[in-house]
């Protein structure tokens, strides 16, 4: 196994990890925004990069996706690795300057203001980090939304930047958003979910006890054709609300002969 | 005697089919070549084929004449080209009406047309001969030597001129290592633009583990002003072919592909015609030659987009995707196209191969300098007197290439800079010209070698404009898949964009250099890596110029609009009226036969007196 | 339905189904038909089992590809300095009105494509509007209107007034 010296602390990491989870293991903090453990990794926004000091020169690479194959030395507070790390960050800070996500994670890294001026909005707030798109083909198995355009002019979008019509309303890309650009709307009235700001509008299935929204039908359709349950009422329960389903459960219980004998406590 | 069709079953096979075509050749006496490269097309030499051709149909006199359609020479500046043997007899600038008399004349009288022939503009020598014009003697053309003499449609013309012998050669005598070895000992590099070297390349390719290894020729020529590729593909296809096969060969590969533009229409058909050819004779496809090595091509089309000229993004887009670059830390010859070993060179790259396998790696070696082998196709264009594709040896000297094979700077203007490396390259200023063509020196000098592109310019080229002109067209192709290339680039635009409307703030100049360090320092891919180059280069070299732009809001070049005025030599006026009627908001004035005068607080500026003067008197200040 | 999985069935067999070569693909139906119709890709995805979302990605990314047809006309309007200060601005914005077209875009019927730019380069002939790369000099509101009003969806070049 491979060491890595990160930041003068030495950890063992299997052949072809990342110097991110090496650093991971180590301990060593490295801001990240395109790299989630769900998904594979992109390279795409620039924010982990350190900097190579084993070799003949040094390199600044992206953490997130540099394998380990021999033994490195990394550092991660070098001049040159702060600097582009914060020279990324500010132009992102330009980007999306309305994303509190990114300004607190600019915060933690030191980064307080930018010095560039707002010059690129093709989608607003958005650091087309491609998270959401990754989510969406490899977790969740759908591609209801992808990159249109290239460029400064790329944004993320349903195709022919329509309402994404394989959108299933599950939500996983605004739960993976680091930025807090995807929104979940749920519109009462037509008890349906909406993922913003892809225009994307699924059935909510309503609890059958009470009426609360629960989850987009698609999703629960898609549940249960996934998972195979010996449980015999789980396609029932999936349309109870957590708390009907509590109740439900307890009520059960209470009419099981477990609860019969009376407890008494002495 | 083998059949004219028929499917080459053993190396040698070649030898014997290309006497044979040489011999039956001989009994031809008299050869038409007409250039249909992408530059005289456009000046109708099909037409002058298809009345050469007529003419010999139509001729009464017994002899027999031989027309050809072939690739490009070279001298665009000059084309149509027509080239008549026996003799070499080079007519430039030939149109329709000179067809007969070229027929009656030159190829059945055998005199020469002197009012065709290249006259040089120095000594006023006429020159009969290609090899008489200092465009071409100062060259020297290897990869480039069969464009201009062979038809690219028909594979017996390249087979005829040696074609393949070097493929029969490889199968016959030579083991995968010892092509390897003779590629390495050449000291090859990447012509693309990288200039790593090729048999490098192709060594780990073939030491990588896995089957279902790839070839790829990247002829997605996307600079701006570049055509090396398109000429080679266009007029040579085979000689690419038959490289990327002994590649395939060394590195044990079974399939290959060729990207190029869709904007070369002409090279995809060539180049598709080449292929089913080379399939019927036995040189592609299942047991090449006879042997147990089978290996086969295809061909695939780009969408338009600059930065799959980058290896990584040209894979994604043969894998049918956006052309995104992906991070190299492992290498293509590890894991490339559908995560197999590939090795991906570009058209030059490959045209060599041939080559060096018939002469031998040393012969390649000993044309250069120590670390930049071989020779270099470039395409001079810009404000210089000849323009065209030029092929020079390694290490001479740029004022060489602009002042003797270029003819030095049109319209006696003083020479500025040249431009090399396309748009990720730089602008190297008349104090380095005598710098010498080499991979290393180029980059020492804030430029770059790049795929070749060579763009001369005068002093009447604003330095901020041309950074500014590459920077946008690098932010108009940025893939915008990372954050410092797609915007990175669109604030260094911001900045430049500003600086020529006379906007420019004081330290715009720091907060370029910071930006470019950024974009060196952490973009994905070379484009992004290299993209400050030419805002680096102009900075490095005129920085006063940009000075005069930030400071006194003043263009030196004259070419920012608002950053100078317009003025009327009153001298030079002849009051003719002309600007005084063309100025679309009144703003001259003047009567006959009095100086006419620039009302400067009613002038937009847009140019229009200046055009329009016939005696030059409207002047830039 | 019927036509459209023909040509992309026979597009597609041209390149023996290999998704890498989606791109040719996607050129050749763009020769056949001028544009890339959302049906045809639709059918096309279908059929190499990419998804949508992916094709359109593709199609967008690349710059030869259009997801619109083109008018049977090219309209330009020059809206350079001298230009927009001779009125080209509101020429521009009456033309808009008046055939239901977004700059860059092309009107519903397909009469033609508009496009301002920055500067054509003909000040003395402002406001100029190009034409099927025929020069319109000194155009009016009413004049500009006229000429696009003669336009035909037959005829390539239409008689016009070039300067003087």
């Amino acid at each position: 196994m491979p060491t890595v010296t990160i930041d003068g602390i030495k950890v063992e990491v299997e052949k072809n990890a990342t110097i991110l989870e090496a650093a991971q293991k180590a301990g060593v903090w490295i801001p990240t925004l395109c790299y989630h453990e769900a998904v594979s990794r992109s390279g795409a926004c620039r924010l982990c990069m350190v900097e190579l000091e084993g070799g003949d020169q040094k390199q600044l690479v992206t953490s997130c996706n540099y394998p380990v194959r021999h033994d490195l030395v990394v550092s991660t507070t070098s001049e040159q690795a702060v600097k582009a790390r914060c020279g990324v960050m500010e132009l992102l800070l330009a980007r999306a300057p309305e994303s509190e996500e990114l300004k607190e994670l600019a915060e933690r890294m030191g980064v307080l203001q930018t010095s560039f001026p707002t010059v690129t909005e093709s989608q607003r707030n958005c650091i087309l980090c491609g998270l959401c798109i990754r989510v969406c083909e490899e977790v969740i198995g759908q591609s209801a939304i992808g990159f249109a355009g290239r460029g400064v002019d790329k944004a993320v979008a349903g195709p022919f930047r329509q309402p994404a019509e394989d959108c299933i309303g599950c939500g996983a890309c605004a739960a993976i958003c680091p930025v807090g650009t995807i929104r979940i709307r749920l519109h009462e009235e037509e008890q349906e979910i909406e993922i913003s700001p892809f225009k994307s509008r699924n059935k909510l299935i309503v609890c059958e006890e009470c009426g609360a929204m629960i989850i987009s039908a698609q999703v629960s359709e898609q549940a249960l054709r996934k998972i195979e349950s010996i449980f015999a009422e789980f396609p029932h329960r999936l349309r109870l609300c957590p708390q009907c389903r509590k109740k439900q459960t307890a009520k059960k219980l209470e009419e099981s002969k477990v609860f019969h004998k009376k407890v008494t406590v002495s | 005697m083998i059949s004219t069709d028929a499917k080459f079953t053993s190396p040698n096979d070649i030898a014997a089919f290309a006497r044979q075509l040489r011999n039956k050749s001989k009994a031809i006496p008299k050869v038409v070549r007409v250039c249909i490269g992408t530059g005289c097309a456009a000046k109708d030499s099909r037409k002058l084929y298809e009345l050469f051709q007529e003419a010999a149909r139509k001729s009464s006199r017994d002899v027999r004449v031989e027309t050809k359609n072939v690739g490009c020479h070279g001298f665009c500046e000059r084309g149509p080209i027509v080239v008549i043997d026996p003799g070499e007899i080079f007519y430039q600038q030939v149109e329709e009406p000179d067809v007969a008399e070229i027929f009656r004349e030159t190829i059945l009288g055998g005199r020469i047309l002197e009012r065709l022939l290249f006259e040089d503009p120095l000594t006023g020598k006429k020159a009969t001969k290609a090899a008489e014009i200092p465009f071409y003697n100062v060259q020297k053309r290897v990869v480039l030597s069969a464009n201009g003499l062979i038809d690219p449609t028909q594979i017996t013309d390249y087979l005829a001129a040696g074609g393949y012998s070097a493929l029969a050669k490889v199968i016959s005598s030579m083991s995968p290592e010892q092509v390897i070895e003779q590629v390495e000992e050449s000291h090859l590099r990447g012509r693309g633009g990288g200039g790593f070297p090729t048999g490098r390349k192709w060594r780990s390719c073939r030491e990588a583990s896995g089957n279902g290894k790839y070839i790829i020729c990247n002829g997605d020529e996307g600079d701006p002003g570049a055509f090396m590729d398109r000429s080679i593909m266009e007029g040579n296809p085979h000689s690419v072919i038959e490289g990327m096969i002994i590649g395939a060969y060394a590195v044990g590969a079974e399939q290959g592909y060729i990207y190029v533009r869709n904007e070369y229409p002409l090279a995809v058909r060539h180049l598709t015609g080449a292929i089913a050819q080379t399939r019927k004779r036995g040189l592609l496809g299942k047991n090449i030659l006879g042997s147990n090595f089978s290996f086969d091509i295809r061909i695939n089309r780009g969408g338009g987009a600059f930065v799959c000229g980058e290896s990584s993004a040209l894979i994604a887009s043969l894998e049918g995707k956006p052309g995104e670059p992906r991070a190299k830390y492992v290498h293509m010859v590890e894991s490339g196209l559908h995560g197999k070993p590939t090795v991906l060179n570009n058209v030059e790259t490959w045209t060599n191969v041939p080559k060096i396998i018939n002469n031998g790696g040393k012969w390649f070696a000993d044309i250069g300098t120590e670390k930049s082998k071989g020779t270099k196709v470039f395409s001079l264009v810009g404000k210089v007197v000849n323009t065209g594709l030029v092929e020079v040896p390694m290490g001479i000297s740029l004022r060489r290439i602009v002042e003797e094979i270029g003819g030095g700077v049109k319209d006696d203007k003083k020479f500025k800079a040249v431009q090399t490396g396309g748009p990720s390259g730089g602008c190297i200023p008349a104090e380095h010209l005598d710098a010498r063509v080499d991979f290393d020196e180029l980059t020492k000098l804030g430029s770059m070698m790049g795929s070749g592109g060579m763009i001369v310019m005068d002093e009447d080229t604003c330095m901020v404009q041309v950074a500014r002109y590459f920077t946008e067209f690098l932010q108009k192709e940025s893939c915008g898949k990372c954050t410092p290339c797609r915007e990175g680039l669109a604030q260094m635009l911001h900045i430049l964009t500003r600086i020529t409307k006379g906007e420019g703030q004081a330290d715009d100049l720091d907060k370029l250099k910071a930006l470019a360090e950024l974009l060196e320092g952490t973009a994905l891919c070379a484009l992004g890596k290299t993209a400050a180059n030419p805002i680096l280069s102009t900075i490095r070299y005129f920085q006063a110029e940009y000075e005069a732009h930030i400071q006194q809001r003043r263009c030196p070049a004259k070419e920012c609009k608002g950053l100078f005025r317009y003025k009327i030599d009153e001298e030079a006026c002849k009051a003719c009226g002309i600007c005084l009627k063309n100025c679309p908001v009144d703003a001259i004035v003047g009567e006959k036969k009095v100086p006419h005068k620039i009302i400067q607080e009613k002038c937009t500026l847009c140019g229009t007196c200046w055009d329009k003067c016939p005696f030059s008197a409207v002047l830039k200040v | 339905m019927a036509e459209e999985s023909q040509l992309i069935d026979e597009i597609v067999d041209r390149y023996e189904g290999e998704v890498g070569m989606l791109i040719p693909m996607m050129q050749d139906l763009q020769a056949e038909i001028g544009y890339l119709p959302v049906d045809h890709l639709r059918y096309m995805g279908k059929k190499l089992e990419v998804p949508m979302s992916h094709l359109y990605a593709v199609a967008t990314f690349y710059s030869s590809f259009r997801l619109a047809p083109k008018g049977a006309h090219e309209v330009t309007l020059c809206l350079g300095t001298v230009c927009y200060l001779k009125g080209a601005g509101e020429i521009s914005q009456a033309i808009c009105r008046e055939f239901q077209v977004a700059p860059g875009g092309t009107t519903p019927d397909r009469m033609f494509s508009y496009n301002p730019v920055n500067c054509v380069g003909a000040c003395a002939l402002a406001p100029v509007m190009v034409v099927d790369g025929k020069y319109h000099g000194q155009v009016t509101m009413e004049s500009a209107l006229e000429i696009l009003h003669g336009l035909s969806l037959e005829e390539q070049t239409k008689e016009a007034t070039t300067a003087e």
